[in-house]
């Protein structure tokens, strides 16, 4: 309701704005619609072969340039045969922005993605992310847009971006009758209980801050960031009661402050970009696998180190290596002292770059475990595409990719865009 | 009057007279002329691009274009208004005439709302499946190709300088090109690009005319003989001197996923 309250105050800031600028005729003029619909459907590749994913979506934007201001609204509607959960309209993205002689500034609901990584989130912690389909969607669906005012100081090759968060927004996870949601098995004997998710109350005190610094030289990018915000995913803390033959375990499940300190950089190289992230948590809640607490609070530095490299003849290869160390390690921790993950992407355009046939896989070299997604993306006219896919997972089920082996997927999407 | 005042006046009178003859150029020479063609200190643009296969099926691709100069390096920036799945996404360069520094760019993906850099070596990719390689879109540096002066030709209703230019690069896509460059325009008019196994495409400059006294190509082809398609681009707004921003050529500034 408050984001549809947003979007509305946003629309009669650009009606004022067209009055500004001049007559309602000229307004019209100023505004822009555009979005894309799609349709995907999946089968699944064990037995019974149900379907995994089924949806349609429409996304619609709407735009408004009015010279001191502009802004953009964009919305979704979608209609979710497998997740019904995810059947509806929703605003994505409201905001404005004014720019100004070295500065500009955004205010409202707005997607904002820092760092190099291609689909991992290292530095880039600003939106959170939605799991309801785990990995498989298309990464710019996974982020979500924040509430967030941006503010941005604008220098020849150094830009100071200062962000100011009032409404948290967690990550979004798959739960209930939806495929993609990990059932947690307990011991027999236990009675659990499980509270609602404790979330920060909306106040001053409560926002979160971000502060990142950029630079763009001749063959170098950097970056240094630090975020002072809560963490998107909830710790679970558990509580243990014993008694009359029993166990009840309550689990009250509950964000937590956070600060990360981040640095990045790209350097070109010939056919090459060589891209690295680092970030250091500090204070995150880790899961354990004892019964009383359930958490314990540690640091962690999460890194990655990147390749792209373009041969020619329109082939693209991006290689990434990424992991996280936990400091001070307890060895009841559930996660691993140093988790290590590879991705290899590999893409090629044929038929004059209508047709792109790609092959991405993520491999956890900790359990060796996987996900696999081949692609055959062909634009049959301008705007309209015909994608066929294949979503496979494997390895141990005990592996964050593994245990959706029986999600493993063909699936077919067709996406046009106006 | 000496006899050798006389034959140097004679002499001079020729040079004013025919001045081809005067001091014969160089393919290099040809070529720094058409690199060094007028062109304002800053120019905006925008760039029809219509994709013809052998079937006659037509895609297009549309672009605005900023470029201002910087001495001899040049900055530019294009954001793509068609087809609407690539709309906002943007593509800064900052081009440098030395041809051992390599470029600096970046591309900007709306749906991402994310600026990467990506490889400034990668010119010889197509472009957005157009027959125009990035090399041949931009200022590729006189000095990437050996230039020999092979004849003069019309072509394209420009008397002509005929150039054969072969890369550097033995790596280069092309293994040599043919250049017909116009000595009234400094422009190319007509080329033939050739890999090693003959005649890969064709290109003619279809209409080019002076505008605020600026030779400006509005219209022009590119024939791949060999994929049997072709590109036909066509080039309106065309602005000069306008006083572009430098704030206009800013990765901040293509973040916004907008340009004026």
């Amino acid at each position: 309701m408050r984001v549809f309250v947003t979007a509305l105050a946003l629309v009669v800031c650009l009606a004022a704005s067209a009055a500004r600028a001049g007559a309602v005729a000229d307004f019209a003029d100023r505004l822009k619609l555009s979005g894309w619909v799609e349709g995907i459907q999946s089968v699944g590749m064990h037995a019974p072969n149900e379907e995994v994913t089924s949806r349609a979506r429409l996304r619609l934007n709407l735009e408004g340039d009015f010279d001191w201001i502009y802004g953009w609204i964009s919305a979704d509607l979608e209609k979710n045969w497998k997740i019904e959960s995810e059947t509806g309209a929703d605003i994505h993205e409201a905001w404005l922005e004014h720019v100004g002689n070295g500065w500009d500034v955004r205010v409202g609901r707005q997607t904002i993605i820092w760092g190099r990584a291609d689909g991992v989130q290292i530095t880039d912690i600003i939106c959170p992310p939605d799991y309801t389909e785990s990995i498989t969607r298309d990464l710019d669906e996974i982020r979500m847009p924040v509430g967030a005012a941006k503010f941005r100081l604008l220098g020849s090759t150094v830009d100071t971006e200062l962000i100011w968060i009032p409404v948290f927004r967690a990550a979004k996870l798959p739960k209930d009758s939806n495929p993609w949601a990990v059932s947690s098995a307990w011991p027999a004997g236990l009675d659990v209980h499980q509270e609602d998710v404790d979330e920060p109350d909306i106040s001053l005190e409560n926002s979160e801050l971000a502060l990142r610094v950029s630079a763009y030289f001749s063959g170098f990018d950097c970056s240094a960031s630090v975020f002072h915000g809560w963490d998107d995913m909830a710790a679970y803390h558990r509580h243990a009661v014993s008694g009359g033959g029993g166990t009840d375990v309550y689990i009250s499940p509950e964000h937590h402050r956070l600060t990360v300190l981040g640095l990045d950089f790209a350097r070109p190289w010939s056919d090459f970009v060589f891209r690295g992230e680092m970030a250091c948590y500090l204070g995150r809640y880790f899961a354990t696998d004892v019964l009383e607490g359930g958490v314990l609070q540690r640091d962690a530095v999460k890194w990655l180190a990147g390749v792209d490299w373009t041969p020619g003849n329109d082939w693209t290869v991006i290689a990434q290596i990424y992991g996280q160390r936990i400091l001070d390690y307890d060895d009841t921790l559930a996660e691993h002292r140093h988790n290590v993950t590879t991705t290899l992407n590999i893409s090629k355009d044929l038929l004059n770059q209508t047709l792109t046939l790609s092959s991405m896989l993520y491999l956890n070299l900790n359990d060796l475990d996987s996900f696999y997604r081949a692609k055959a993306d062909y634009e049959i006219s301008d705007g309209l595409h015909v994608i066929l896919g294949a979503d496979v997972f494997g390895g141990t089920r005990a592996g964050s990719y593994g245990q959706y082996q029986n999600n493993s997927q063909i699936w077919l999407k067709t996406k046009y865009s106006f | 009057m000496s006899k050798l005042a006389a034959g140097v006046c004679v002499f001079l009178s020729f040079l004013i007279c025919f001045p081809a003859f005067a001091a014969e150029l160089t393919g290099r020479e040809v070529m720094v002329l058409e690199d060094e063609r007028p062109d304002g200190d800053d120019r905006t643009s925008m760039i029809t691009m219509t994709l013809i296969n052998k079937r006659d099926r037509k895609r297009v691709r549309q672009v605005k274009s900023f470029s201002k100069d910087y001495g001899k390096d040049k900055k530019s920036v294009m954001i793509f208004r068609e087809p609407a799945d690539v709309r906002k996404t943007a593509f800064l360069s900052w081009e440098y005439d030395d041809a051992d520094r390599e470029d600096d760019k970046w591309l900007y993906m709306p749906a991402m709302r994310k600026t990467r850099r990506i490889s400034g070596a990668s010119k010889n990719e197509y472009f957005m499946g157009t027959d125009f390689t990035y090399d041949d879109m931009g200022d590729r540096s006189v000095d990437e190709d050996v230039h020999t002066l092979v004849g003069e030709e019309p072509a394209m209703g420009h008397d002509c300088w005929k150039i054969e230019s072969v890369p550097v690069d033995k790596e280069d896509m092309y293994a040599r090109k043919v250049l017909w460059v116009s000595k009234t325009a400094h422009m190319i008019m007509q080329a033939e690009y050739y890999d090693k196994d003959g005649l890969l495409k064709v290109y003619k400059a279809l209409e080019a005319e002076e505008r605020n006294g600026f030779w400006t190509l509005l219209s022009s082809e590119m024939n791949n003989v060999s994929r049997q398609h072709r590109t036909l681009m066509e080039t309106t707004e065309v602005c000069y001197d306008s006083g572009l921003d430098d704030s206009l050529f800013r990765v901040s500034t293509i973040q916004r996923g907008r340009l004026p």
